[in-house]
């Protein structure tokens, strides 16, 4: 469990522009001046200051807080904020991940916030990410899960994302890509990372996203989709077995 | 946050030092018109003796404040008075008046600088090099014999084509001040010719060289802090013709000054003293100190009396019921909106919003210089954190679908 009251001490000690207050709906919100100076690897510092809210929802943190821009600072090119004014830090099992190396307000600010801001900046100054960018919308989820597992096809991901949501992590299936081997001697460790991170929140998520991605693509037929694969799509929508692995811990 | 207000005095006191003339500009003021003097001293006159020429007005109690024409700060008002040594029996209003003007005249460069007859003064108008003029009002007058007062002077006062005299004091006025200001003046003015000196070591080459027209009190400052809050809220709006002349807030605030030894303090007591004479304005009675309570005062024809301290038959509300009392109502208006603008911002909003109020009613320029005191600079620590960046995310958006 988080200790809100410790959190927000901890992060309001470091990042001394900023203020809290909380909503009568009891929902935090951080606002004020996040000032910093970024040093990432290989490539320049930059220090800037960008005026902020963040609402950290009731459901904190299994759901992770909401930021926004305040200041009138990012143009309005930059393509990633969505169109309710919050920023795309990055896709959600990307953030969880990160966020877990350190859990906090303070960890979300300085490991998912303040690099986006300085992605914005060295994108502002030299018309490029530094850390690269993300496809948008489900094909920016598929991207992420393609990229991750190093896999060839959509489908692939599509499968992999199927598989976590109906079992979560079962080392002795089939692998999802296909090979014919075990997921453990396959995908294992990397599945399991996934797993591991992976929230009922961000599941549904990217589920939702990549069918919805898929069924586009389905739908114009520029995609075929193996028996299984369809099958198992079938069931999960009908609800059967529906995240039946998914509290197991390994 | 609530503002502190030491500090918040602190600055008022540098507002105002920021609204009066600096002491450089001082001394070529002096200069300025200590020539004038001499020229004027120099004249043929049908007299014994030699004029006697002095400051007068907020010059002479050191409450200048920069004034504001049309939104912009413009030319300090110096006003001189040339006394005449005639007695008033052997000549008249006009006479006298046209006396110095023609000696004005007989000089190649004031007769360039003067603007055209006043109502009582001839000006003459110091475009200086810096972009800070000065425009210096002479004011014709001769003594006046017979009076209550052996300062009172006789003015000249033009309607239309004709001269007629009135009264005036300013000699006997300025004193007068000078005794309500003189107990906090004794303890301040070491430790400001000392600041003073030290800022201008150019123009002072000692302490004791500092002049006591430079040393402001507490009374002082907020009588700038009141004129300049006068200028602002008055300025351009319908209400122009009716705001408080500066006459009759110096001599109350004088009044109601009890030696605070701080701006805030001293402002702050008298806006409520003044404030208790709102009540005025719908009844003829009010509730106050024996001392304090016949200030301002109603007389049985519904008229306002405001005396002049030095003396009673003037009376400087003498228009105030006017207009169904515009000038009345104005002043107290005006006395609530000082209530509102500059103390009840202590203790109740936030440093923005008294930073926004402070501009809006003192001024961006001089309130810009000062607001550090009360308002943090936007909260930047000095040192911001340095946050390493490893294996960060990649920025997402919005499926372009849904209008992203």
């Amino acid at each position: 469990m988080h200790d809100m009251a410790a959190e927000i001490t901890e992060l309001l000690a470091i990042h001394q522009g900023l203020n809290t207050h909380e909503e009568p709906n009891s929902e935090i919100v951080i606002s004020g001046n996040l000032a910093f100076e970024a040093v990432p690897e290989d490539l320049p510092r930059i220090a800037d200051t960008f005026e902020i809210e963040v609402r950290v929802p009731t459901a904190y943190s299994a759901i992770l807080p909401e930021i926004r821009e305040t200041g009138g600072k990012i143009h309005s090119e930059y393509e990633h904020v969505f169109p309710n004014g919050t920023l795309c830090l990055g896709v959600p099992i990307e953030l969880r991940r990160i966020f877990s190396r350190q859990p906090s307000l303070l960890g979300f600010m300085n490991g998912l916030v303040i690099p986006y801001f300085y992605g914005y900046c060295y994108w502002n100054e030299h018309g490029e990410h530094p850390f690269g960018e993300q496809k948008h919308g489900g094909e920016g989820i598929i991207e992420y899960y393609t990229n991750r597992l190093n896999l060839r096809e959509e489908v692939q991901a599509v499968a992999f994302i199927c598989f976590l949501y109906e079992y979560g992590y079962r080392g002795h299936h089939n692998c999802p890509c296909g090979s014919g081997q075990r997921v453990r001697h396959c995908h294992g460790p990397i599945l399991l990372d996934l797993h591991k991170h992976h929230t009922p929140h961000t599941l549904t998520h990217d589920l939702s996203c990549a069918l919805d991605h898929l069924f586009e693509k389905f739908k114009d037929n520029e995609l075929s989709l193996p028996d299984p694969l369809l099958k198992q799509i079938g069931r999960i929508a009908k609800g059967k077995n529906r995240r039946r692995a998914r509290r197991r811990r390994f | 946050m609530t503002i502190d207000k030491r500090r918040y005095s602190k600055l008022l006191a540098k507002v105002a030092e920021d609204l009066d003339i600096p002491p450089s500009k001082y001394r070529d003021a002096v200069e300025r018109y200590q020539a004038v003097g001499r020229w004027l001293e120099a004249g043929e006159y049908p007299c014994a003796g030699t004029p006697d020429i002095y400051p007068q007005g907020s010059f002479r109690l050191g409450t200048v404040v920069r004034p504001i024409r049309h939104g912009v700060e413009s030319d300090y008002d110096i006003d001189l008075v040339c006394q005449l040594p005639i007695p008033r029996h052997l000549t008249d209003a006009g006479s006298v008046k046209l006396m110095v003007g023609q000696r004005i005249n007989e000089h190649d460069v004031y007769r360039q600088m003067r603007d055209k007859e006043g109502k009582r003064c001839w000006t003459l108008q110091y475009a200086e090099k810096d972009g800070i003029g000065f425009h210096l009002d002479i004011l014709p007058a001769v003594p006046k014999k017979q009076s209550l007062s052996a300062t009172a002077i006789s003015i000249t006062n033009k309607d239309g084509n004709t001269y007629r005299w009135s009264t005036s004091d300013p000699k006997g006025y300025a004193y007068w001040f000078d005794q309500k200001n003189r107990r906090a003046f004794d303890q301040v003015q070491w430790e400001q010719k000392q600041l003073i000196q030290s800022r201008a070591a150019g123009v002072y080459a000692s302490v004791e060289d500092v002049p006591d027209q430079l040393v402001r009190t507490p009374l002082q400052r907020t009588i700038q802090i009141f004129k300049r809050h006068r200028d602002s809220k008055f300025n351009g709006s319908q209400r122009t013709k009716h705001a408080p002349i500066s006459i009759i807030i110096t001599t109350l605030t004088a009044q109601l000054y009890s030696g605070e030894l701080d701006v805030f303090s001293a402002l702050s007591a008298i806006v409520s003293k003044l404030h208790a004479f709102a009540s005025l304005v719908d009844s003829d009675f009010v509730h106050g100190t024996s001392q304090t309570s016949n200030l301002i005062s109603r007389t049985p024809d519904g008229k306002w009396y405001i005396g002049n301290p030095v003396n009673p038959e003037e009376n400087f509300a003498d228009r105030w019921h006017e207009d169904n009392h515009a000038r009345a109502r104005s002043f107290f208006w005006w006395v609530a909106s000082v209530k509102k603008d500059l103390v009840d911002i202590v203790g109740s909003g936030s440093a923005d919003m008294a930073r926004s109020q402070l501009i809006a009613t003192l001024g961006a320029s001089v309130v810009a210089n000062h607001i550090g005191l009360i308002v943090p600079a936007p909260a930047t620590p000095s040192q911001p954190p340095r946050v390493t960046i490893s294996r960060p995310a990649r920025p997402w958006g919005p499926n372009a679908r849904h209008g992203g």
